[in-house]
């Protein structure tokens, strides 16, 4: 401790600037930790607030996955003498026109018997007056909101209050307002309550319910009652507790948690080697210290310690910093992250507040500590190895030993044949991770020998263009690969991931566009709800079979997506006329037959799924799918896999008439529609209008409108990799300015002599800024290459662990040209700075540094 | 015979005296049918007034009686029915009907203890019960509002769910016609229906108003009959499912 407050303070303090600079790669690795994690996390927290907040007393829920169930099985959940209470539930968000902008949660329940499961204090703290039950129950368009929702709206009681129904926009009278309490607390009390009767009609659920809430007998438990329901309603109806359904919700976000995992350690990783380089530079800086010390009796153990410790204070700093920047990101984006995740898998949650869990602060605490101590460590030993004799002799440390680079080379060398035999033997998720690393490693471990190479490849190019500069910026970089090995490898790291991203983006776009040339093809769509993901709204059958019937219609196709769960989790089932999507839509096949999978699925005779879907559940063609549906379990074969990106988390299609026979459930999200020739859009939007009146709420999308929808979600979601790299573009220019900031210092003594010897000022900056540039080129080439390695594993870790996508490789060629400007630009910014100080101080102090 | 065992057989005719007495009271003021128009009003703690108006038709009685219950004001909620068969050996069933939703509910077993819509009556206040469903123990000979009063405790068979732990009724002596019931949940007093305005229509001692307090939340209802009448034809298919759906 003594020796951190006499030695290592003073060092700090002297080079404040680098200290800072060192730990700024930890603060942004926690950064975007803590940030993509605690916005995520109060997502998910939002989503399970609102789930626990509407529970109220329930202790379990029975669904059918989101297909729902016909109202029989209540009276049937009802007559078991374990259930104390079962109400039937529909829940769905619906657009208010208010002057508050958000969406409302509806919380549909049969109010007759649902106050013994949830509180609602009524504003005026009795039911009786201020909103009468009976009016509620007998006026379809009643209404109760919540105190905090009607202050923001200055709604009062019996106001009106227009929601956006099935039947278009209708007019609500408001009976009823809630007072605060953790029910209203719910979807940031923009909660409102309904009749279940009168939602049925309002969100078109014929006479089905969402789910059925209840709470067992006194003294049972609620595990043995759920498992007692289970048998008696079958397999295909889940019966469990409130808080499982923030699990599916989870397990839905899942890929999102992994992409924030991968982008967070993707920079704590470079951030690494941005403290290993200051670390070893400045282990050698301070030779002569370390040497001193050593003379007066410190041992090696001592040495390293004191460095570690430096390490481990450093890394505390910055994670600490880190965690406090992380969650002001997290505030910025927490609401837009809802949005997000919202539209991409229709689940309704509202993040406004952002939790901070000290589990996760702790957590990228720790990280921040580790990713120091373990960077640091290298440094740390050779410093400890210091030969006091030697260390106060001036001018022998800059040299990269010969005996160094074999070793590295060697065990690089090694790690590319354990590379090369993970791949043809890497069936297995252990063995293909360990590649990926070792690929990672092998090509650190090749930097200072390539960058060198480089370095020496380049000078004759700099000589011949800038014959002092360049020849002495060249010169510096070859004598001193140990002081920049660290920057280019921090920033070929960078440059790497960036290409995997900009790969695995361009080959998704081109992958997505082409399945929408594909699969959505039809000249319009007819959707019950504005935002397509969303499936609160539901056409009724009649509806699309009027539409199909209109003149000018050539071909409709009624089409109803449900997530249902298989294999425990929530998998998208998008049912339609397989016969006559078969006459207009060939998704590519992946593998089967083509005409036969189609036929025999258009017979009922088995489904066929996405490749995602058949790679994340490991199941292929041939096999038996076992689904539990409301009538008992369906087993049906997997007819084929092709390539179809309804969902994330894979589709199984599902012909309409088998999913009607077994979920009882005819009603359709999207009516799709052919066009005979010579009918316009225009002309069957104001058909469709003449026919429908105002009697449904619909939305008409044009094929043009669709293909913008699913691509500004893409869109959006690809907005988190270009925070991947903008995060990487950051780490790497801190990297060079750490380089060059310790460069200079490092050659102070060298630049003064040149200075003294008649060196201009224009000159030595000139060298600087080559240097560099230099640095910059010999990172952005490596990156370059090892960004052709890193999109391979980029793209085989999203077909295995991500979305399952499996995408064809292609090198992003465009984005390695853009960021030749954006690095060499970033590079030659980054040695201003350090090059104004190179010319600035004192000639004397430099002659006389060392 | 020992003074316990005394004890014992005493008891057994005391609480069969009690269950002769309420049978007695339902052969009494047994009818083959009723019909009514009734006024509800509300009071809420604050002395608020809400009030609606209603028709009621019964055919039988006592554990196998039938009604429909449609109420013909406020507008809001005119056309609102609600139908009830009750059963000697089991809870009733219930179903509501509303017109503008053009659709009927069933009233769950488990819904019967929450509130009549507002009013202070549950849905379970409003079964006729068959004599057989409670146990019944006289536990005096009182006097209320200057009435010579039978008091008896009914308590609900197991086989009976019901939200009450017991409740004492008040029976006078001299008519058999119950004029106030106490109903106890666990052991807490929260309800008391006392029968206002008792007078003999068509022979029969009917009661003309009465009035339920909530004792906890401090709010009462007054239900006014009028236009009673007892003994009419009434067919037998009005009390279905269909004839409610078709507002009859």
């Amino acid at each position: 401790m003594i020796l951190l407050k006499l030695i290592s303070w003073q060092y700090v303090r002297k080079h404040l600037l680098r200290s800072l600079l060192t730990i700024a790669g930890i603060v942004l690795g926690v950064a975007v930790f803590v940030g993509m994690h605690t916005a995520n996390q109060s997502v998910l927290t939002a989503f399970t607030q609102t789930v626990d907040r509407i529970a109220g007393a329930t202790q379990l829920q029975i669904t059918a996955g989101e297909a729902g169930f016909e109202e029989e099985v209540l009276e049937r959940v009802q007559n078991v003498p374990e259930v104390r209470v079962a109400v039937p539930v529909i829940e769905a968000v619906a657009t208010p026109e208010t002057r508050s902008k958000g969406n409302l949660l509806i919380l549909a329940v049969d109010m007759t018997g649902d106050r013994s499961l949830r509180e609602y204090a009524l504003e005026d703290g009795d039911d009786s007056f201020i909103e009468d039950p009976l009016v509620f129950l007998a006026q379809p368009d009643s209404i109760m909101i919540t105190q905090e929702f009607a202050a923001e709206n200055g709604i009062k009681s019996n106001d009106a209050l227009t929601l956006n129904s099935m039947d278009g926009p209708k007019k609500f009278v408001v009976r009823g307002i809630m007072k605060s309490s953790g029910l209203t607390s719910a979807f940031g009390g923009n909660l409102a309550i309904m009749d279940v009767y009168a939602a049925q009609k309002v969100f078109g659920r014929g006479r089905r319910f969402d789910r059925i809430d209840l709470a067992v007998q006194e003294g049972l438990r609620p595990e043995e009652v759920g498992k007692k329901l289970e048998q008696i309603l079958g397999a295909g109806y889940q019966v469990e507790s409130p808080s499982s359904r923030g699990k599916q919700f989870e397990s839905l976000s899942s890929v999102y948690g992994m992409l924030a995992n991968i982008t967070s350690l993707f920079a704590l990783f470079i951030g690494m080697f941005i403290i290993y380089n200051s670390f070893a530079i400045a282990v050698t800086q301070r030779r002569s210290e370390i040497g001193i010390l050593r003379a007066l009796g410190a041992t090696r153990g001592q040495i390293q310690v004191l460095f570690l410790m430096e390490s481990a204070v450093g890394g505390l700093i910055g994670a600490g910093l880190g965690a406090g920047l992380g969650v002001l990101i997290a505030r910025g984006m927490a609401g837009s992250l809802g949005n997000l995740l919202g539209e991409i898998y229709g689940v309704a949650q509202k993040a406004e507040e952002v939790s901070s869990d000290p589990q996760l602060l702790a957590g990228a605490m720790v990280l921040g500590l580790i990713t120091s101590l373990v960077a640091a460590w290298i440094p740390a030993r050779n410093a400890a190895r210091v030969d006091p004799v030697q260390a106060l002799q001036k001018g022998k440390f800059q040299l990269l030993t010969a005996g160094e680079n074999r070793t590295r080379r060697g065990l690089a060398f090694l790690f590319l044949v354990l590379v090369g035999l993970s791949l043809v033997y890497g069936e297995g998720r252990l063995i293909f991770y360990a590649g990926y690393f070792l690929s990672i490693f092998a090509g650190v471990l090749m930097v200072p020998t390539l960058g060198l190479w480089l370095a020496k490849g380049l000078r004759p190019l700099l000589k011949a263009i800038w014959p002092v500069e360049g020849a002495l910026a060249a010169d510096s970089l070859i004598q001193s690969p140990r002081r920049t090995s660290g920057a280019v490898a921090a920033l070929a790291l960078s440059v790497s991931l960036i290409i995997a991203l900009g790969g695995m983006t361009q080959a998704a776009y081109a992958s997505i566009e082409e399945w929408l040339r594909i699969a959505l093809n039809p000249d319009m769509y007819l959707s019950p709800s504005q935002n397509l993901t969303d499936r609160s709204f539901r056409f009724p059958a009649a509806f699309a079979e009027e539409v199909a019937k209109l003149p000018g219609v050539r071909r409709t196709q009624f089409v109803r997506t449900v997530r249902l769960p298989v294999d425990g989790e929530p998998v998208m089932f998008v049912s339609l006329e397989v016969a006559s999507i078969r006459k207009e839509v060939r998704l590519p096949v992946v593998s089967g037959d083509g005409d036969k999978m189609y036929a025999e699925a258009a017979a009922g005779r088995g489904v066929i799924v996405s490749d995602n879907f058949a790679l994340q559940h490991k199941r292929k063609a041939g096999e038996i799918l076992t689904v539990n549906t409301p009538e008992g379990p369906l087993d049906m074969p997997i007819l084929g896999t092709v390539v179809d990106y309804s969902d994330q988390k894979g589709s199984i299609l599902i012909d309409r008439a088998v999913y009607e026979k077994y979920w009882k459930d005819d009603s359709v999200n999207v009516v799709r529609i052919y066009l005979d020739e010579g009918v316009t859009v225009a002309q069957m939007r104001d058909r469709v209008a003449a026919q429908m009146g105002d009697r449904y709420r619909y939305f008409v999308f044009t094929n043009e409108d669709l293909r913008s929808y699913i691509l500004k979600i893409t869109d959006q979601w690809f907005g988190l990799t270009y925070i991947q790299i903008a995060v990487a573009v950051l780490v790497s220019i801190l990297g060079i300015v750490n380089t060059l900031t310790v460069s200079i210092t490092d050659r102070r003594r060298e630049l003064g002599v040149l200075q003294a010897v008649g060196g201009l000022r224009m000159q030595i900056r000139g060298t600087i800024w080559l240097e560099a540039l230099t640095i910059g080129a010999i990172g952005l080439v490596l990156g370059w290459v090892f960004g052709a390695v890193a999109l391979y594993y980029a793209l085989e870790t999203s077909a295995r662990d991500l979305s399952g996508m499996r995408l064809e490789y292609s090198y992003p060629f465009r984005m390695a040209l853009v960021l030749i400007p954006v690095i060499l630009g970033s590079s030659f910014l980054s040695s201003l700075g350090p090059a104004e100080t190179a010319v600035r101080g004192s000639l004397v102090e430099a002659l006389e540094y060392e | 015979m020992s003074k316990w065992l005394w004890l014992l057989v005493a008891g057994t005719l005391w609480a069969q005296d009690a269950r002769q007495i309420v049978e007695e009271s339902q052969k009494r003021h047994r009818s083959r049918s009723q019909q009514y128009e009734g006024v509800l009003e509300v009071y809420d703690a604050k002395g608020g007034k809400n009030e609606k108006r209603w028709q009621f038709a019964r055919i039988g009685s006592y554990g196998e009686s039938k009604s429909v219950l449609r109420f013909l004001a406020p507008p809001l909620v005119k056309g609102v029915a609600l139908l009830i068969h009750n059963h000697p050996d089991r809870a009733s069933d219930q179903w509501m009907w509303t017109p503008e939703l053009n659709r009927d509910r069933r009233i769950a077993l488990q819904d019967r203890s929450t509130r009549f819509f507002g009013t202070d009556f549950s849905f379970e206040d409003l079964e006729e019960r068959d004599v057989d469903q409670s146990d019944y123990k006289l536990l005096g000979e009182v006097a209320l509002n200057g009435q010579a009063c039978y008091q008896i405790e009914a308590t609900p068979k197991k086989t009976r769910a019901s939200q009450y732990a017991k409740t004492v009724i008040w029976v006078r002596k001299d008519i058999l016609l119950p004029v106030q019931f106490e109903m106890y949940v666990k052991t807490e007093l929260t309800k008391r229906m006392v029968h206002r305005k008792v007078e003999q229509v068509q022979g029969v001692w009917s009661t003309l108003e009465l009035e339920m307090n909530d004792l906890r939340k401090k709010t009462r209802t007054v239900m006014k009959t009028e236009k009673l009448k007892y003994d009419m034809t009434l067919p037998e298919e009005r009390f279905t499912l269909q004839a409610l759906r078709r507002g009859e």
